[in-house]
């Protein structure tokens, strides 16, 4: 029974994790940016969502409020700092460090801005389904019927996903962007826009990921929190696993993840919460340095 | 060459001394944060020597600075090595924990070895409460003793840590000044403009970069004993994720190739905190926003300087005279 358990969890916050190491995966794709601030982006937009739930009552409601208002904000982040980025730092030894370093900056704004305006406040979203674990034959599993909401939500968002990618133009132009930008240009597709688009996706990717890693945990929603944090190393490490370039390998980054996590967790020590993904993240890059489903020339990208 | 050498020793030495008044002169708060600043240069030049120069970025520094804390301490502790050997054992043990990363970090390159160093910074911390020796979330006592009786009556214990703190920032930066106009020097910065031309003029790429992780830990292991020093103790809480990132914004405001540099981003960095207290006092506002100030500050400074000094004011000062000259000619 422990193993189900743990099994289920695992599943379920790798979800999570899957959907944060896609919205990794889209920016880095559409403009080779890894977005250390995607955490802190996420962060902003489940406070959008509070205050949807606040506001409005719903969770169904909030969800897509703060997905609206994660893209919006991930577009702007996009419009100002990333163009002016390109435009100012990229020459000299600064340049290979200087987009790591702005989204850092990004991130620790984020995190003082929030703190600063709903710091000083007990905010807490409550989820649209019971978070009480089911009951087989008597025993109670973890497993809970948000739990389950989460998994479903989470593929039916990734099924719509890959459908985008595969099947519109929109995804053929995405795709014809992050893969070559200046033919792509010349066969009249307005590369700067999809670049745009890109990071809208992903901050409605993170928008969602947020919001479940809030209803997931304890449902409290601070800056600081064990959440974030998690939320924070959680998705690159995912998306590092699988590739950083493919979106097939952040959804099995995220997976494994969040297995491995909870088996650590559950059979080794719980005392191991935070240096546990360093070691799956060391082991694999041992391994295949250009993660698992990484093209080898990614790699010096 | 050999001129220019008496000439920098007689600098050096200038400083300290110029240093020495200073610290009879200000009250006990300033000669704290005077502390705090040497612990910045030193902390900031290791990184400007990795990043600037060999060009791997670190967002794990903190955790070194951990490691080079907990190691004086421990040697401190269990084995009662006197102080100046503490030092040496944090230099030696975050530089066996650098070498380690280093040789993963040869495999892997800009954001790869960016998350990673990030993983590190969030999970080596937690490690502490793991092991009994190490004191769990309370930490260790790190207690470097009461100066000694010959410097009078008068002198405190915070001079006596900042005197400590500025001769290891000055020693400090003298190697690292030493060994980026060395050969190893010209090599990283080699390997940071061009790897494949590097390799090709017969650089063993792997094996320098895990030099300059090794050397680049040493010297964060003593900041990190130095500042655990002013604080009186270890714990996992004075190496947080925002320390690492505090490091790299000094990094980044001192130019992130000029050593002499590190100084402004030492004292930016220790300066924060009060500016934002008189401004949040001249405001008047609420508790939230005053313990958030300084991290605002921090961050948004990072992404100016990125956006608009990217290499550094020193650096960006230089260009321009270099320019004016251009024209003028």
């Amino acid at each position: 029974m422990d193993f189900l358990n743990t099994l289920l969890i695992g599943i379920t916050s790798g979800s999570i994790y899957s959907l944060m190491a896609i919205s990794m995966v889209l920016v880095w794709r559409s403009t080779r940016v890894v977005n250390f601030a995607q955490a802190g982006m996420a962060l902003l937009s489940t406070y959008f969502g509070f205050e949807a739930v606040t506001k409005l009552g719903s969770f169904w409601i909030a969800l897509p409020v703060a997905m609206i208002g994660g893209a919006l904000f991930a577009a702007l982040v996009e419009m100002i700092l990333i163009r002016l980025l390109v435009k100012h730092s990229s020459s000299g030894p600064i340049a290979g460090v200087a987009p790591i370093i702005a989204t850092l900056g990004l991130l620790g704004l984020i995190r003082a801005s929030a703190s600063m305006i709903w710091g000083g406040q007990d905010v807490r979203i409550i989820g649209p389904v019971s978070n009480d674990g089911f009951t087989i034959n008597g025993t109670t599993l973890v497993f809970s019927p948000l739990k389950l909401l989460i998994l479903i939500t989470v593929i039916i968002l990734m099924l719509i996903l890959s459908i985008v990618f595969q099947k519109t133009n929109i995804g053929l132009a995405l795709r014809a962007s992050a893969y070559a930008p200046e033919i792509a240009r010349l066969s009249g597709i307005k590369v700067d826009w999809v670049r745009t688009l890109g990071w809208a996706l992903a901050g409605a990717a993170g928008a969602v990921a947020g919001m479940f890693q809030t209803v997931n945990g304890n449902g409290t929603l601070s800056p600081d929190s064990i959440e974030f944090s998690l939320l924070l190393v959680s998705g690159f490490i995912a998306a590092v696993i699988g590739g950083l370039d493919s979106l097939i390998g952040a959804v099995i980054g995220g997976l494994v993840l969040g297995l491995m996590i909870s088996f650590v967790l559950m059979y080794i020590s719980s005392g191991l919460f935070f240096i546990a993904p360093f070691v799956i993240l060391l082991t694999v890059l041992f391994i295949r340095p250009q993660g698992i489903f990484g093209a080898k020339a990614a790699r010096r990208a | 060459m050999h001129k220019k050498q008496t000439r920098d020793i007689f600098l050096f030495i200038l400083g300290g001394v110029v240093l020495y008044f200073i610290s009879g002169m200000v009250d006990e708060l300033r000669v704290y944060q005077g502390a705090s600043i040497a612990v910045y240069v030193i902390a900031i030049s290791s990184i400007i020597l990795l990043t600037g120069y060999s060009g791997q970025v670190s967002l794990g520094h903190g955790a070194l600075m951990a490691v080079g804390a907990y190691a004086a301490a421990v040697a401190r502790i269990e084995l009662n090595l006197p102080i100046i050997l503490c030092f040496v054992v944090a230099v030696l043990a975050a530089a066996i924990g650098g070498a380690l990363l280093g040789a993963a970090a040869a495999r892997l390159s800009g954001p790869y070895l960016a998350g990673t160093t990030l993983a590190l910074a969030i999970g080596l911390p937690s490690l502490a409460n793991q092991f009994s020796v190490l004191g769990g979330e309370q930490g260790l006592l790190f207690d470097v003793g009461f100066p000694p009786l010959s410097l009078g009556e008068e002198f405190t214990q915070y001079k006596w840590f900042f005197w400590i703190a500025g001769l290891g920032a000055l020693i400090s930066i003298w190697i690292v000044k030493n060994i980026l106009g060395s050969r190893y020097g010209r090599t990283w910065r080699a390997i940071r403009g061009n790897e494949v031309a590097a390799q090709l003029s017969g650089i063993n790429i792997a094996r320098s970069k895990i030099l300059a992780f090794t050397i680049s830990a040493g010297i964060a292991g003593l900041a990190g004993a130095l500042l655990s020093m002013t604080i009186g103790t270890v714990s996992p809480s004075a190496f947080p994720l925002a320390l690492s990132f505090s490091l790299l914004t000094g990094a980044v405001i001192s130019g992130i190739t000029t050593l002499p540099g590190a100084m402004i981003g030492a004292v930016v960095l220790v300066a924060i905190p009060e500016v934002a207290d008189v401004v949040a006092h001249r405001i008047g506002s609420s508790e939230a926003v005053t313990t958030n100030l300084p991290g605002f500050l921090v961050s948004a400074l990072l992404i100016l300087t990125v956006l608009f000094v990217p290499n550094g004011p020193v650096e960006q000062h230089r260009a321009r005279k270099a320019k004016h000259l251009a024209l003028k000619k």
